[in-house]
């Protein structure tokens, strides 16, 4: 069955190559490595060699045209006189001689937002190798995978010796946070030293009201944040392509360490809440989280958030914006230290170092 | 399932010097009626992780409105509310 080879990519930024010579003619048997062509572009000159042996059946371009890779150059047959397909003919058009994306390659094209006539073609139907042979030699996805999938770009396998493995749905949720704040969020940070005892006595008290288990302390100033959310809704929104979306509910993210996983449970609709409410209901997830049996609502959805690593006598930590929020609290509290710190990972396109340092005030003393 | 007070105690109080001890604390020394968190000898974290535990090892569920020091306050208290809960 003739088949036929196209033109190569030359350089991944050039859409077409200039034929500077053709080097075989219509009946000429080539072996697989002879030079059959050289092509070259504003940066650098190759020779094309024929990929298998074969008679040239057909020469679909000549010296000095321009054509886009992944156009046909000729066709190759086992004998001299084989029919080229009737419907290949006359597609000598650059345009129309891309060849066919598989349907898995077609997905992935337009997942990476790739045009397919960038991507040279090693058999007769393009295909997910042919993709990622182009993009592991530095092939760029389009604009609009850049903007929307970021953390689908490739990247070099380790040449030291080892096996990729699946990542579990956990680790896969951390990924996809730190990659939304790599790429999408202006991610500062700044923070204040307070008096821890004003908010301590009045755990304190809480606690013995309520004859509670666990400190309210964390669970309070956490509230006091809800709170602060409906009085100052720009911190309670995101940037979304240029635009302020402003949450309706105030959704709590709190960071719950069970044992080696981070989760980040969710308290929502705060805003419908008083201190109790909230403070049974953070109870009810970080038990779940704890049992490793946070349910999808309490583990996604969060619109402002609150991490403390008190616990682990850490004296300062930036924290990582979860997606789509704008503002998350770090609390620390070194032991054996009058002073405790407030501070805040915030997205600086949508506050300011002033409304953040506004929010730490705020918070560093109960209400 | 064994639910001899006896051995309830006893498990309870090895669970707290395990979190104890994960907290650089030492809990050898804490009675049964020692109330866990007035003692300093665990964090809202490890109380939390007992509390788990609890309900996992003797199989059953701690409404969140029952998570009080009356009820879950001391290893005494943690037993008769079990006992409590999963008549015999």
């Amino acid at each position: 069955m003739p088949t036929f080879q196209t033109v190569p990519c030359v350089n991944i930024n050039d859409e077409f190559v200039d034929v500077v010579s053709i080097d075989v003619k219509q009946g000429e048997f080539v072996n697989s490595g002879d030079v059959v062509a050289t092509v070259e572009t504003d940066k650098s000159m190759i020779d094309v060699a024929a990929e298998q042996d074969g008679y040239v059946l057909r020469v679909d371009c000549e010296p000095g045209q321009k054509i886009r890779v992944g156009a046909v150059m000729f066709w190759l047959g086992a004998t001299s006189d084989e029919a080229i397909p009737e419907e290949t003919k006359n597609t000598s058009s650059p345009v129309n001689a891309v060849r066919q994306p598989t349907a898995k390659a077609r997905a992935m094209l337009k997942e990476l937002d790739i045009d397919p006539a960038r991507v040279p073609a090693s058999g007769e139907r393009l295909s997910v190798a042919d993709i990622e042979t182009w993009l592991s030699k530095g092939g760029k996805p389009g604009k609009a995978a850049v903007s929307t999938q970021t953390a689908i770009r490739r990247e070099d396998t380790p040449s030291v010796a080892g096996d990729l493995q699946e990542l579990s749905p956990e680790a896969a949720g951390m990924l996809h946070t730190v990659a939304w704040h790599r790429d999408f969020a202006a991610s500062a940070y700044l923070e204040v030293e307070y008096d821890p005892k004003p908010w301590e006595e009045r755990a304190a008290a809480y606690a013995a009201e309520h004859k509670l288990m666990l400190s309210p302390l964390l669970p309070l100033i956490a509230f006091r944040l809800a709170e602060l959310g409906r009085e100052r809704p720009l911190i309670n929104s995101t940037i979304v392509n240029g635009q302020r979306f402003q949450y309706t509910p105030v959704n709590i993210g709190f960071t719950v360490q069970a044992g080696a996983m981070l989760y980040l449970t969710v308290v929502r609709d705060t805003q419908d809440m008083d201190a109790a409410q909230f403070i049974s209901a953070l109870g009810e997830v970080q038990r779940h989280a704890m049992a490793h049996k946070l349910p999808p609502q309490e583990a996604t959805g969060a619109t402002l958030s609150f991490s403390s690593m008190a616990r682990w006598n850490v004296s300062r930590h930036t924290p990582i914006l979860p997606p789509q929020t704008s503002l998350i609290i770090a609390h620390a509290a070194p032991k054996n230290s009058d002073k405790a710190v407030l501070g805040a990972t915030y997205d600086h396109r949508v506050l300011t170092g002033f409304d953040v340092a506004q929010v730490l005030l705020a918070l560093s003393r109960p209400a | 399932m064994n639910l001899n007070p006896d051995q309830i105690k006893a498990a309870i109080r090895a669970k707290v010097i395990e979190l104890a001890k994960a907290l650089d604390m030492d809990a050898s020394g804490v009675t049964d009626d020692d109330i866990l968190p007035a003692t300093g000898l665990l964090d809202s974290g490890a109380i939390l992780e007992l509390v788990v535990w609890f309900e996992a090892s003797y199989d059953f569920r701690i409404k969140q409105e029952d998570m009080n020091i009356d009820n879950l306050g001391s290893i005494n208290a943690m037993t008769n509310f079990l006992l409590s809960s999963k008549p015999a």
